[in-house]
């Protein structure tokens, strides 16, 4: 690019600041937000309880339809990579086979580091379960708007900034945990995982206090017009980005580790050595 | 069911369930196991190249140890029919000494007996010319001189046949 292309773009990217800004501070007045309190607001993304999306007659939480939707994108992007770009895959990888194979190949690495003695299925589980978390954390940011029963139009929060999504996922993990105590311990199994009783309100809550928090600030920054500018960009990677890279992560670690705990086959036993009696000592001593 | 704490509702979290079960069984079987297959396969592909390769340098290691033992072995036959070839070269050498030798021996041998019988046949030659003579010189005294001079001259002619029959054996 050379110096007048570079003047071109900088002008084009002001005139386009300056279009934002005048149309920020112009409908700031008739904003459909500032309807709401902020209290409203802020209570409904915690409890979901004012505005519901209908799906197929069922009233369901904005968040569950935002999972629906990261599932119907995922499906379609799996189908289309199944179909057209797995049986192109060469001994040598291209950057998008090395990106699907460095995702993958990270779960599994995981799932057999963490449990070397049974992880057939465990490195699906968590590559889904981090996808799902971070896909639905970084649909937050595209702001896709639904309408609810109400009328009003919501952006789709990350699926697990629901309560009942992260319920779901936290009590999910913790009984496909138990299933891999079952699988190789069977009884001895359920009962090594059921002294890890407090992990799925740990885990649920976590993902929820996690998601919730960056939604939350998000919904703030953006109820007040003149925080619109500049801050949504920091807010956006602080609390949308890098806790779907955490969030993810830490999710997948801790089932991987649990699992592993869990399956891992009892040591067996040590011989105990018996101490010779003190009278037997003294007879052989004399 | 709606009354519970935090709005949660089961309805809510069995559709997330179904939702995640149907997502987690669509990752699964359309992209992580296609991929990790994927993966193993051509993770396998450069294993048994590996393998192949190793295996082909030991047989060529293989090889090359038989090689440089037939190389040892057609070295020590080659020095032992070398040596063969020498000891057989000093025993045909040794025969044509002794061959010679013999020869030789045989001819000095021949020599001498023909020098003998040469000798012989001179001194029988000396003999009789000698006795010619002596007889020629009876006969002369007898018929020409004195009896002194007869002796005399008979004494010369035995000591010049003395003479030559001497120098004959020389």
């Amino acid at each position: 690019m050379d110096k007048k292309q570079k003047k071109t773009m900088l002008i084009i990217f002001g005139v386009i600041a300056v279009i934002l800004l005048l149309g920020i501070f112009l409908t700031s007045g008739s904003s459909a937000g500032e309807e709401e309190s902020v209290n409203v607001i802020m209570r409904d993304a915690v409890l979901h309880n004012v505005h519901k999306v209908n799906f197929f007659g069922i009233e369901i939480n904005p968040g569950l339809a935002a999972g629906f939707l990261v599932t119907a994108i995922l499906t379609v992007a799996a189908i289309i990579i199944r179909i057209f770009v797995i049986p192109k895959f060469t001994l040598v990888p291209g950057r998008f086979q090395s990106v699907l194979e460095l995702l993958v190949g990270y779960f599994d690495n995981l799932s057999k580091t963490n449990s070397p003695h049974l992880n057939k299925i465990m490195g699906g589980y968590i590559f889904a379960a981090g996808v799902y978390i971070f896909t639905g954390t970084m649909l937050e940011l595209f702001g896709i708007q639904v309408i609810t029963t109400t009328g009003a139009s919501v952006s789709l929060p990350a699926p697990l900034a629901d309560i009942n999504g992260a319920l779901m996922m936290g009590c999910t993990s913790y009984l496909f945990i138990m299933s891999g105590g079952i699988a190789a311990n069977g009884f001895r199994g359920v009962i090594n995982t059921l002294k890890e009783y407090s992990l799925p309100i740990s885990m649920s809550f976590r993902l929820f206090g996690a998601l919730l928090s960056g939604a939350l600030v998000t919904e703030l920054v953006y109820y007040y017009s003149h925080l619109s500018v500049v801050v949504p960009v920091l807010v956006g990677i602080m609390f949308t980005c890098l806790h779907a890279l955490i969030q993810a992560y830490v999710l997948t670690m801790l089932v991987s580790l649990f699992y592993g705990e869990v399956s891992e086959p009892p040591k067996p036993k040590e011989k105990k050595i018996k101490a010779p009696k003190a009278k037997k000592a003294k007879e052989l001593t004399v | 069911m709606s009354n519970l704490p935090l709005n949660i509702n089961f309805t809510q979290i069995f559709l997330h369930l179904l939702n995640f079960l149907i997502l987690f069984a669509i990752l699964y079987f359309l992209l992580y196991k296609p991929v990790k297959n994927f993966m193993e396969k051509r993770e396998k592909t450069y294993r048994d190249m590996d393998d192949e390769a190793r295996d082909n340098l030991k047989a060529s290691e293989e090889k090359k140890a038989q090689y440089d033992t037939k190389l040892s072995e057609a070295e020590a036959e080659i020095s032992q029919m070398k040596s063969k070839s020498r000891q057989e070269i000093e025993k045909s050498k040794e025969t044509q000494l002794q061959a010679a030798k013999d020869e030789a021996e045989r001819i000095v041998r021949e020599a001498k007996a023909e020098a003998n019988r040469e000798k012989e046949r001179i001194l029988s030659d000396a003999q009789s010319e000698i006795s010619e003579m002596v007889t020629d010189a009876t006969e002369k005294l007898a018929l020409k001189a004195t009896a002194g001079e007869a002796f005399d001259q008979f004494l010369d002619a035995v000591d010049l046949a003395e003479k030559r029959g001497s120098d004959y054996e020389q």
